[in-house]
C-alpha cells in the first residue's frame, strides 16, 4: 500500500510541477541555510579532548591587581588566564597530577644545511615533557625529551609531521641536527599529523589555528631569553629589587604561561586543589596574590565555553537559520494546503469508495515526505555550496570548521523528514476530513 | 466602499490559509528587521576612519637567522635602503602593525605614583617619520626630532620622555583642556612622559578593540629577536614596490627570514568575521524575502482558482476589471498589515533578547517602520501578478458548470 502511495504522490507532484517545485524549494533553501550554520556551530563547538573531560584541567590562579579584577576582553570568570613564570615554576614543583604541562607560543627561524631548503619562520611551543602525552599527541618517530630539560637547557627538539615533510621529506630524522636561530637543535621526535579543532590547549590567539611546527623543552629559558609569542599581560611594572634584564622578566608579575594538569580522580583533584589553596597562601605571606584567594581548575568543555569559542554572532547566526527555516516550513504548510484542498474531489471520491480516514491521511502524509526527501536531498546539496561558501568567505579562518561529517548529514536529511512531516502534517488531517457528499453532489 | 465586510468574511472562510500567510509575513519582519540592523551596525565599524593612507602601506617583519646580530646597524640601513627606492613615500620601524590585530597596550595615569584611574592605550614605538609614513595628520604641537631617538637593548627598561597621542586619547586623559605639554606616567612610576604632539586620529591595532582610537607613539627601537616596518608607496605603487621589496632586503642581507603584508590585506582580515556575518545575514534577508513573495503569488493564484466562479458572477453583475484587482490587492493587504503588526511585536521580543545575550545591536523604530513599508510594498507586488491574471476573468465563467 506505501508503494502505490508513493507512486500516486510522485503522480500527484508531476501534476503541479511548479507549485512541487516551490515546495521543494522552500524546504531545500531552508534545510541548505540552517545545516550551514547548524554544521559550523556543531564543528565550532566540538571538544577535541572529549575522551578525557574529566581528568583534564587548565589550571588559573587570581594573582592579579588588588585594586581590580583581571577583565580583560570581557570574558572569562575575571581571573587572568595564563600563569607568572614564577608560580609555573612553583606548580611543577608538585608531584600529585599524573601529568602537568606549563608551556607557552614562541617562534623560530629554521635552517638547515641543506641549502635547498629556504630558511623559514616556525611557530614553536615551549612546553614541559608531558605535553604529548597529556594532549594525546602521537609519535610517528622517537618521543619526548627526559624530565631534566625542563629544568636545565637541552637542545633537543620535535618536529610536527608537516614541519619534517618540509626539512626531511617525510623520512625518520631522528638524531638530525637544523638550526633554530642559528643555534643546534637536535631532533628527537616527530609528531604524526595532529591539529586539534579548536586548538582547546591554547585559546588565546585564535581558536582555529593550526599546532605548532615545532616543540622545544622548558629548560631553555634562560639560555635564549625566550619571550612569550603569545599573549603577555601584566598591571605592576615594580621590577622585583635587584633584578635587571630577562630575570627580572621572568620574576615580574606579567602572566604568559598556559598551565594543565592530568588528575585521574576527585582524590586526586582535591589534594590538588589543597596544594594550589597553600602555594597562594605561601605567596601571600611574601606580599604577593593580594586579591581574595581564589584559583580554578576548568575541564576542557569548560574551558571552551569560557573562552567563548562558539561566539555570539555564531548563536545569532543559528537562531537566524532555525527561524528561516520555521518560515520555510509555514510556507511548505500554505502550498501544501492549497494543493491537498484542489484535490479535495479526489478524496472525496475515494472516501466514497471506501478508503477510510486514516487512509486518506496516510496517502497524503506519503505526499508531503515525498517532497521531504527530495527537499533534504537538494537541502544537503545547499548545505555543501553554503559551506563552501563559507569557507571562501571567511578567507582561510574557518577551513578546518566548515565541513559536514557523516553525523551532520544524516541530520540534515532528518531534519528535512521532520520539517516536511510538520509541514504536511495538518494538510493531510484537513484533507482526510473531507465530507464525500459535497463532491458527489457537484459532479 | 472597499467591499470589507464580503471580503473579511470570504477571508474568514480561508482563515488558515490566510493565518499562514500572515504568520510568514510576521516571521520574516522579525528576522528581517533584526538582520538589517546588525548588517547597519557592522558596516559602520568597517566604514569608520582609520586615520591612516590604508591603500598605500606595506607592513614588513624580518627575523635573523645568525644568534648574534646587529639589529640597530640593520635597522638603519634597511630603512635607508627603503626610503630611497623610487616609489617610496617613507619608511618606519615599528613594533606592531596598523589594524593587524597584534600589538602592544599599556594603562597610563596622569599624576605620578598612581595605582587605580588609569587609562589603557595602544602604543607604538616608532622614529620620527611616522607621521608621514602613516599619512597620519598633526593637529598640536610638533614631531619627534631624530636626537629624541632612543635605541634599547633587549630586556632594557624603557623611560619614554616624550609622546605623541592621538585627540581621542587626549580627550579622554584631559577633558576640557589641552593636553599638550601635559604628562603621562606609568602606575606606581614617577618618571613624567611629556605629551609634545597631538594627531587628529589613529585606531591602531585593534579596531575591535572596544578602546581603539586611544594611541601613544614613542621614539624607540627596542632590539628583539625580529623587528618591523612600515612602508608608505605613491598612489598606484603599492603593488609594484610590495613585488620589489622582498628581494632588496634579502640582496641587502641574505641572513633572515622577511614576511610582507599590505595593510588593507591586514584590514580585510581583521574585519573577515564582521563581513562574513554581513554577507550571511543579507543572503537570508533577501532568500526570506524572495520565499515569502513566492508563498504569497502561489496562494493568491490558488485562491483566484477556487473563486473563478465568484469572479465571473461579480463580473456579469457589473464589476469593473479594477474592482476585482482592487479586491485582491486589498484583500492581501489586510494579511500583510496582520501579519506587519504580529511581526514587529516579535521583532522587537527578539531584539530584546539578542542583545542583552548575544550583545547586539538595538532595533531603532524607523529601521522597523522602514522594513515593514518593504514587506508591504513586496507582498503587494507579489500579489500584483495574479490579481491582474484575475480581472481578466470572463464574465461567462459564470454561466459554465453550475
Amino acid at each position: 500500500m506505501i508503494g502505490y502511495y508513493i507512486s500516486l504522490a510522485l503522480r500527484s507532484l508531476r501534476g503541479t510541477p511548479i507549485l512541487s517545485a516551490l515546495m521543494i524549494a522552500a524546504i531545500a533553501v531552508g534545510v541548505g541555510a540552517s545545516m550551514t550554520v547548524l554544521t559550523v556551530n556543531y564543528m565550532t563547538s566540538k571538544n577535541p579532548l572529549v575522551d578525557k573531560d574529566d581528568q583534564l584541567y587548565a589550571v588559573q590562579l587570581d594573582g592579579w591587581d588588588p585594586n581590580e579584577a583581571y577583565n580583560r576582553g570581557a570574558k572569562g570568570n575575571q581571573m587572568p588566564w595564563q600563569l607568572t613564570y614564577r608560580d609555573a615554576t612553583a606548580l611543577l614543583r608538585s608531584d600529585i597530577p599524573k601529568r602537568q604541562v606549563a608551556m607557552h607560543k614562541f617562534g623560530f627561524t629554521v635552517s638547515v644545511d641543506d641549502a635547498e631548503v629556504r630558511p623559514f619562520v616556525a611557530v614553536t611551543r615551549v612546553t614541559t615533557r608531558d605535553f604529548f602525552a597529556l594532549f594525546d599527541a602521537p609519535f610517528q618517530y622517537g618521543g619526548t625529551w627526559e624530565k631534566s630539560a625542563d629544568e636545565s637547557p637541552k637542545q633537543v627538539v620535535v618536529l610536527s609531521q608537516a614541519t619534517n615533510e618540509k626539512l626531511f621529506g617525510d623520512k625518520n630524522s631522528v638524531g638530525e641536527v637544523i638550526q633554530l636561530n642559528g643555534e643546534a637543535f637536535t631532533v628527537i621526535g616527530v609528531l604524526k599529523e595532529w591539529n586539534p579543532s579548536p586548538k582547546v590547549y591554547d585559546l588565546n590567539n585564535g581558536h582555529f589555528q593550526d599546532s605548532e611546527e615545532l616543540y622545544i623543552p622548558f629548560g631553555l629559558h634562560r639560555k635564549f631569553e625566550i619571550h612569550s609569542w603569545g599573549n603577555n599581560n601584566g598591571w605592576n611594572s615594580d621590577i622585583a629589587k635587584g633584578l635587571t634584564g630577562y630575570e627580572a622578566h621572568l620574576h615580574s608579575e606579567s602572566v604568559w604561561i598556559q598551565y594543565w594538569v592530568e588528575l585521574e580522580n576527585g582524590a586526586q583533584k582535591r589534594e590538588y586543589e589543597e596544594f594550589l589553596a597553600n602555594h597562594i597562601r605561601q605567596q601571600k605571606e611574601q606580599g604577593r596574590f593580594q586579591r581574595p584567594l581564589k584559583f580554578a581548575l576548568s575541564r576542557p568543555s569548560e574551558w571552551l565555553v569560557m573562552n567563548e569559542v562558539l561566539d555570539h554572532d555564531s548563536r545569532v547566526l543559528a537562531w537566524c537559520a532555525l527561524a528561516f527555516l520555521l518560515v520555510c516550513v509555514v510556507n511548505a504548510i500554505a502550498l501544501l494546503l492549497a494543493k491537498f484542498l484542489r484535490k479535495a474531489p479526489e478524496a472525496g471520491v475515494r472516501r466514497a469508495l471506501g478508503a477510510s480516514r486514516q487512509s486518506i491521511f496516510v496517502q497524503h502524509l506519503m505526499e508531503s515526505s515525498c517532497i521531504g526527501v527530495l527537499g533534504g536531498i537538494a537541502g544537503i546539496g545547499l548545505a555543501l555550496l553554503g559551506l563552501t561558501g563559507v569557507r571562501v568567505l571567511a578567507g582561510g579562518g574557518f577551513d578546518r570548521v566548515a565541513h559536514m561529517d557523516w553525523a551532520m548529514v544524516f541530520a540534515a536529511i532528518g531534519l528535512a523528514i521532520v520539517a516536511s512531516l510538520l509541514a504536511g502534517l495538518y494538510p493531510a488531517w484537513r484533507i482526510s476530513q473531507t465530507n464525500p457528499s459535497i463532491y458527489l453532489k457537484t459532479q | 466602499m472597499f467591499e470589507l465586510k464580503p471580503m473579511l468574511s470570504a477571508l474568514w472562510r480561508n482563515k488558515v490559509s490566510a493565518m499562514l500567510i500572515a504568520l510568514q509575513i510576521a516571521l520574516t519582519l522579525a528576522i528581517v528587521s533584526n538582520a538589517v540592523t546588525i548588517i547597519q551596525e557592522r558596516q559602520e565599524k568597517i566604514a569608520r576612519p582609520t586615520g591612516i593612507d590604508v591603500e598605500n602601506l606595506i607592513a614588513v617583519t624580518f627575523m635573523p637567522v645568525p644568534a648574534d646580530y646587529d639589529m640597530a646597524g640593520a635597522v638603519a640601513a634597511d630603512l635607508d635602503l627603503m626610503r630611497s627606492m623610487p616609489g617610496v613615500v617613507d619608511a618606519s620601524v615599528t613594533n606592531q602593525a596598523p589594524i593587524s590585530g597584534s600589538g602592544s597596550a599599556s594603562g597610563y595615569f596622569f599624576e605620578p605614583n598612581q595605582e587605580v584611574g588609569d587609562i589603557t592605550a595602544n602604543y607604538y614605538q616608532t622614529d620620527p617619520h611616522f607621521i608621514n609614513t602613516l599619512g597620519l595628520k598633526l593637529t598640536a604641537g610638533r614631531n619627534f626630532r631624530e636626537d629624541e631617538m632612543d635605541i634599547l637593548g633587549p630586556h632594557q627598561n624603557y623611560n619614554a620622555d616624550v609622546a605623541i597621542i592621538t585627540q581621542q586619547f587626549a580627550d579622554q586623559a584631559f577633558p576640557g583642556e589641552s593636553a599638550l605639554g601635559k604628562y603621562l606616567y606609568g602606575g606606581r612610576d614617577d618618571h613624567p612622559t611629556q605629551i609634545i604632539g597631538i594627531v587628529e586620529r589613529h585606531i591602531g591595532a585593534w579596531p575591535g578593540w572596544s578602546l581603539a582610537g586611544n594611541v601613544v607613539f614613542y621614539p624607540v627601537m627596542a632590539e628583539g629577536n625580529h623587528k618591523r616596518y612600515l612602508v608608505r608607496t605613491e598612489p598606484g605603487q603599492r603593488d609594484e614596490i610590495f613585488k620589489q621589496l622582498e628581494d632588496k632586503l634579502a640582496e641587502r642581507d641574505p641572513q633572515r627570514v622577511i614576511h610582507l603584508e599590505t595593510t588593507e590585506n591586514h584590514m580585510k582580515e581583521t574585519y573577515s568575521s564582521d563581513n562574513l556575518m554581513i554577507k550571511v545575514l543579507t543572503l537570508v534577508v533577501s532568500l526570506l524575502t524572495f520565499i515569502v513573495a513566492l508563498g504569497i503569488v502561489g496562494l493568491t493564484i490558488f485562491w483566484i482558482n477556487q473563486r473563478a466562479k465568484q469572479i465571473g458572477i461579480r463580473r456579469a453583475l457589473g464589476a469593473s476589471r479594477r474592482n476585482i484587482s482592487r479586491y485582491f490587492l486589498l484583500e492581501n493587504s489586510i494579511i500583510a498589515i496582520t501579519g506587519l503588526v504580529l511581526g514587529g511585536t516579535a521583532a522587537m521580543l527578539i531584539n530584546g533578547l539578542i542583545a542583552s545575550n548575544f550583545s547586539q545591536p538595538l532595533l531603532s523604530l524607523p529601521m522597523l517602520i522602514t522594513c515593514a513599508l518593504v514587506l508591504l510594498l513586496v507582498s503587494l507586488l507579489a500579489a500584483l501578478v495574479p490579481a491582474l491574471r484575475a480581472a481578466n476573468i470572463s464574465p461567462a465563467m459564470a454561466t459554465r458548470s453550475v
